[in-house]
């Protein structure tokens, strides 16, 4: 699956929506990516990129630097070394305003990170009232509509406290959704959910999926993983070790290190 | 002894009354005025201006690291010099209470920030919000649960530390006292005509702090 920049370059404009776009635009190239923290190195030299419209998982074993990495995508995390690309700019370029540019990558986290003195409505329509300078009662409409979408309408003047694990995932999903991102990050979304709530999570994201959302996911859901991606990647000692569709890494790994963690958790 | 203490109290009240006004006012003044300026320490050291947290630390460490008195002795010799205009004892030892109560304050608001998940900070970023958004709206209504309890009690420490304007004859309560004491000489009694008044004061702002804490409570949802 190599892309050839130049024709993804001549196929701008394709920001179409709906059915899934063909995969040709690069969304996201990441290019010689390092960090850093103090000695400890996490990422080394990382080369990827994540086409308009694809889903790309990120599997491997805790501490390989899959969250460090996504975290690097929107600079949550300030890389060592290396470019980050997004949409075209070099976003790591102190001269952009990464803060501009965050709000066009929704992020969700392992713990939710709702806000707890905000109602579910006021959770959704903060970030795009303030910052986006969106009229309240069009921002609360619109809220109301996406949480319709992942069935928490009847949460809407409820506050966060009220919600289990699944609804308050569900919350952070549509709240990163309001601010109309061109990408979405999933840090380990349902590893903090008890059992019986992974699959009202897993069934928004990947709805999301087939949405035409380019998505990047970090988890250890490996049967789902293997349903929704375009690709996976399998990262460990701070490098993509091996990548590749659902079945090239599922049936026939051949990287030593991919063969040993699949068989450990299939 | 109980009726010298009431008929102390019956003669000379309303020089308790000017002294516990003296005390209010004074505790007050420098309630509102250490929690503005210790705030804005608190965010000085959050900054993340080294600069910043260096001056913030120099002085929590000099405010903290001396006795009140000492302070006390010395913004009312040092002010007067320094002032162009003619400054009252009284403005001397109103600043250097404020100077150190906010050493104090700023300690509890900073912590009461920091105390914030993380996470909450890092979900508003990824938002794409700006970080005075995300300090005013975000992070500082949820620090604020944190910080009133604590700043309730600083409040009273605030109050008996007005006690020490005495030493140089600032209208309190304990200059009540020693005026009190000094017309009659019947020490005990007009001690504790002043200590039971602290005590009101205190016992009336301990139960108001202690309603007020429940409701932030009850409103956490």
């Amino acid at each position: 699956m190599n892309v050839d920049y130049k024709s993804g370059k001549e196929n701008v404009g394709g920001g179409s929506r709906g059915a899934k776009p063909p995969l040709t635009d690069v969304l996201i190239r990441v290019e010689n990516l390092s960090k850093s923290f103090g000695k400890l190195k996490v990422l080394s030299g990382i080369n990827e990129e994540v086409r308009c419209g694809e889903v790309v998982s990120i599997i491997g074993p805790s501490g390989g630097g899959k969250s460090t990495f996504l975290r690097c995508l929107n600079l949550l995390e300030q890389p060592t070394d290396g470019k980050v690309f997004f949409d075209g700019v070099n976003i790591c370029d102190r001269k952009v305003d990464i803060v501009e540019h965050r709000r066009k990558i929704g992020m969700v986290f392992q713990q939710f990170n709702v806000f707890p003195h905000l109602t579910v409505t006021e959770n959704i329509t903060i970030a795009p009232t303030l910052e986006k300078k969106i009229p309240k009662a069009q921002a609360v409409e619109r809220a109301h509509s996406l949480l319709w979408r992942v069935g928490l309408l009847d949460k809407k003047d409820e506050y966060p406290s009220r919600l289990s694990g699944g609804q308050k995932q569900r919350l952070a999903i549509v709240r990163a959704l309001a601010m109309e991102p061109m990408a979405m990050l999933f840090d380990e979304p349902t590893s903090a959910l008890d059992p019986e709530m992974v699959g009202e999570v897993l069934d928004v994201i990947r709805d999301l999926a087939k949405s035409g959302m380019t998505i990047v996911i970090v988890t250890h859901e490996m049967g789902f993983a293997r349903e929704v991606s375009d690709r996976v990647l399998f990262m460990d000692g701070g490098v993509i070790r091996e990548a590749g569709t659902p079945d090239e890494i599922f049936e026939c790994a051949e990287d030593q290190r991919t063969v040993e963690f699949l068989s450990m958790v299939l | 002894m109980f009726d010298t203490i009431l008929a102390l109290w019956d003669k000379y009240y309303y020089v308790y009354l000017w002294g516990l006004w003296g005390t209010i006012w004074l505790s007050a003044a420098s309630v509102a005025a250490a929690s503005v300026v210790g705030t804005g320490l608190a965010f000085l050291r959050l900054s993340g201006i080294w600069a910043f947290d260096l001056l913030v630390r120099a002085y929590l460490g000099v405010l903290r690291g001396t006795p009140i008195l000492l302070q006390l002795y010395f913004f009312w010799i040092f002010l007067p010099r320094i002032s162009p205009i003619e400054l009252s004892d009284t403005m001397c030892i109103l600043t250097a209470l404020i100077v150190n109560a906010a050493a104090y304050v700023s300690e509890v608001v900073r912590a009461g920030i920091q105390a914030v998940d993380i996470g909450q900070t890092e979900a508003a970023r990824s938002l794409g919000m700006r970080p005075h958004n995300i300090m005013f709206r975000i992070v500082l209504p949820q620090a604020v649960k944190n910080i009133l309890p604590a700043l309730g009690n600083e409040y009273i420490t605030m109050i008996k530390q007005t006690s020490l304007a005495s030493v140089f004859f600032v209208p309190e309560l304990m200059t009540s006292y020693r005026t009190v004491q000094s017309a009659t000489f019947l020490a005990l009694p007009s001690l504790i005509i002043a200590g039971l008044i602290y005590l009101v004061l205190t016992t009336i702002l301990t139960k108001a702090l202690d309603v007020f804490e429940r409701r932030l409570k009850k409103s956490e949802r």
